[in-house]
């Protein structure tokens, strides 16, 4: 059953309730023209329009998600907020929004698209904040948005304090079957995730951190003389050879990890989720009921 | 200078040679570390005093060296998923109260019979260990293969029977995914802290002390004994830098090859098979068990217990580091072709969807 935040209870209806009303709505004010009725069903950018608010606060949105809302605004006629929610705006500035908002494109993009075929509106918002706050801000500023769908990685809590409407996570088994043929890489997460020419990045990466390294150990090398008299004086100079190694291992083994990723070489994708908790292995000879692939609504806004 | 023995260490001059040489062990051991947990640093020690850097410093350079690259190997695994840092630091601190205990061994040997005696203790540990450890190792990984179990369960009888035992304090890993008594880790972690002061490669016991007596698999074990290492590493680097022994420059020069090495050793643990650790780990230990062997001759003539002429001792000597350097050479080259096979398999997999 739908269950709605404490405060707000009294005020709002069932979805479904809202979609009747809303049609009645605009009925009982178009009892001339019979015109906009049509007008009501059909998906056009007039502002009698419900929205579903889909949440993320990934770069790029779980295909799932997108697939579920588009699916179930073509069936409602409703349109859809798609709200990209950079929940770290002032963590690593620069490098880190650019690459939101890069992500933030071509998650947008795949979306249109995935809509314009269903003939359902998408509209885009890019927000900064906590999740929690925009969902509710949101919520009081744009007119007739229905229910909240939220994306993985937001807790339901968190959204369902602050929303006005239900909120929906919108769950799969299997998220991989759904992004195959596009592979925004959704193995990956968070930061790594956001910039598809990854390899590039680490290219950069390398380059800075060579020019690191070698200035650290051009320096060493060019000053043994003096370098070793203080280093090996023991005492309290015994900090100065730790903390050389320690910038030794902070510069080179960035260096050399985006050395070898610059060329390629990353760790398996398939092994790595699973190598921490293996399954034991079942001997039944039952066969194991086929997987239910399709993405669910977890009910408890 | 502080101590009174910075008076008379020599510092040896670099040259092309020795950067070389330094910087291929530092990346090979770097590779068997990052993929085993451990390894490397028994090539390096006798390798930099082949060189002619004094014993001290040679040990005191090799531990500074360990720390940074278990550091860089741990946060690399961690990424992954694969280390249990909990673990890792309850044992390290442990392991260090070992390393005490080992040095106090050591010295105590030494001075009830002098330096070959204490040569020839170490050497015995490491024969022995190597021998009955590895070739149980060797055993495991080989019915493992056989099996073709894919991923590994991680508890023995031994290790289910004991994490059954309620024992204050208990203690939850949640990426080992297991619960123990505290007093079933601690043997296991002094004995790699002594290990690890006596043939500088503590995880020869520490991994499988992981796997067979507390029950972690594979791929945890020798993630976290890099936890450990860094802890242990870090500890005696500090003492050694207090007297002022270490060679900041070798270390770098080591570390230069070994942080590519240990990179390249994390990325090839998440494409092999979990038993893969466990083979290569048991080709290396038995290997080196061999090498250990052929050192004997010179520590028992030094004795006076045996009488050998002095080419063949240092022909059984010389032989007895090929061997050591041999089982490194070739621990880098089975991690190395599994990592690629698996790469190559990988991506054909992938065009073939």
């Amino acid at each position: 059953m739908l269950i709605y935040p404490k405060h707000k209870a009294t005020h709002k209806l069932q979805p479904a309730n809202t979609a009747m009303l809303n049609e009645s709505t605009s009925s009982h004010s178009t009892v001339e023209e019979i015109g906009r009725i049509a007008r009501a069903v059909q998906p056009n950018p007039s502002r009698e329009r419900s929205f579903i608010m889909v949440v993320t606060r990934n770069g790029h949105m779980s295909e799932h998600v997108m697939d579920y809302a588009v699916n179930v605004a073509h069936r409602l006629g409703y349109s859809i907020l798609a709200v990209h929610v950079d929940t770290l705006p002032l963590f690593n500035r620069s490098r880190r929004s650019r690459l939101f908002a890069h992500a933030m494109q071509e998650s947008m993009a795949l979306f249109q698209e995935k809509a314009a075929s269903n003939e359902v509106i998408v509209e885009h918002l890019g927000e900064l904040g906590k999740i929690g706050h925009v969902i509710g801000r949101l919520c009081r500023a744009k007119k007739r948005i229905e229910f909240v769908a939220i994306d993985k990685g937001i807790r339901v809590e968190e959204a369902a304090r602050h929303s006005p409407v239900p909120v929906f996570p919108v769950l799969t088994t299997q998220q991989g079957v759904f992004s195959k043929p596009h592979s925004l890489s959704s193995t990956k997460k968070g930061v790594f995730a956001m910039s598809t020419t990854s390899r590039k990045r680490h290219l950069k990466q390398c380059i800075l951190f060579g020019a690191l390294t070698s200035t650290l150990y051009g320096a060493v090398f060019a000053y043994q003389d003096l370098v070793m008299t203080y280093f090996t004086k023991g005492g309290v100079y015994a900090v100065l050879p730790v903390a050389t190694v320690f910038a030794v291992s902070y510069f080179h083994g960035n260096f050399t990890g985006s050395f070898w990723s610059a060329l390629g070489i990353e760790a398996s994708k398939k092994k790595t989720a699973t190598q921490v908790a293996p399954q034991p292995q079942t001997t039944d000879t039952v066969v194991a009921p086929r997987p239910d692939t399709r993405p669910r609504l977890q009910v408890n806004a | 200078m502080h101590g009174p023995i910075g008076e008379v260490i020599q510092f040896i001059d670099l040259n092309a040679y020795t950067i070389t040489f330094l910087f291929i062990v530092g990346f090979i051991g770097g590779l068997v570390s990052g993929f085993i947990g451990s390894g490397g640093a028994f090539v390096l020690t006798p390798g930099m005093m082949s060189l002619g850097v004094p014993g001290t410093v040679a040990v005191a350079s090799n531990m500074c060296h360990k720390f940074p690259k278990a550091l860089v190997g741990a946060i690399k695994r961690y990424k992954y998923g694969q280390v249990d840092i909990k673990l890792g630091l309850i044992m390290g601190v442990f392991a260090e109260i070992g390393v005490q205990l080992g040095i106090m061994i050591q010295k105590a040997i030494l001075d009830k019979w002098g330096q070959a005696g204490s040569n020839l203790y170490v050497s015995v540990i490491f024969v022995l260990v190597l021998v009955i450890v590895g070739s149980f190792v060797m055993r495991d990984a080989i019915k493992m293969k056989r099996a073709k179990m894919e991923t590994d369960v991680g508890s023995t009888g031994l290790a289910q029977r004991l994490q059954k035992i309620e024992l204050w304090p208990m203690m939850t890993m949640k990426t080992a995914n297991l619960r123990i008594s505290m007093w079933f880790l601690l043997p296991v972690a002094l004995a790699t802290g002594m290990l690890a002061a006596t043939i500088a490669v503590g995880g020869f016991i520490g991994v499988p002390g992981m796997m067979y007596i507390i029950g972690v698999t594979s791929i945890v074990a020798s993630a976290t004994e890099l936890v450990i290492a860094f802890v242990m590493g870090l500890g005696g680097t500090l003492i050694w830098a207090y007297y002022g022994m270490v060679d900041i420059r070798l270390v770098m020069i080591i570390l230069a090859g070994s942080l590519f090495g240990v990179q390249l050793g994390a990325i090839g643990t998440t494409y092999v098979k979990d038993y893969m650790i466990k083979y290569v780990m048991a080709t290396i230990m038995l290997i080196v068990a061999v090498s250990r062997l052929f050192a004997l001759p010179k520590y028992l003539n030094e004795l006076h217990l045996i009488a050998m002429n002095d080419t063949s001792v240092s022909i059984a000597t010389k032989l007895s580091f090929g061997i050591m350097c041999l089982a490194l050479l070739i621990g880098a080259s089975i991690i190395l072709a599994n990592l690629f096979k698996a790469r190559r398999l990988e991506k054909a997999a992938m065009l073939n969807v």
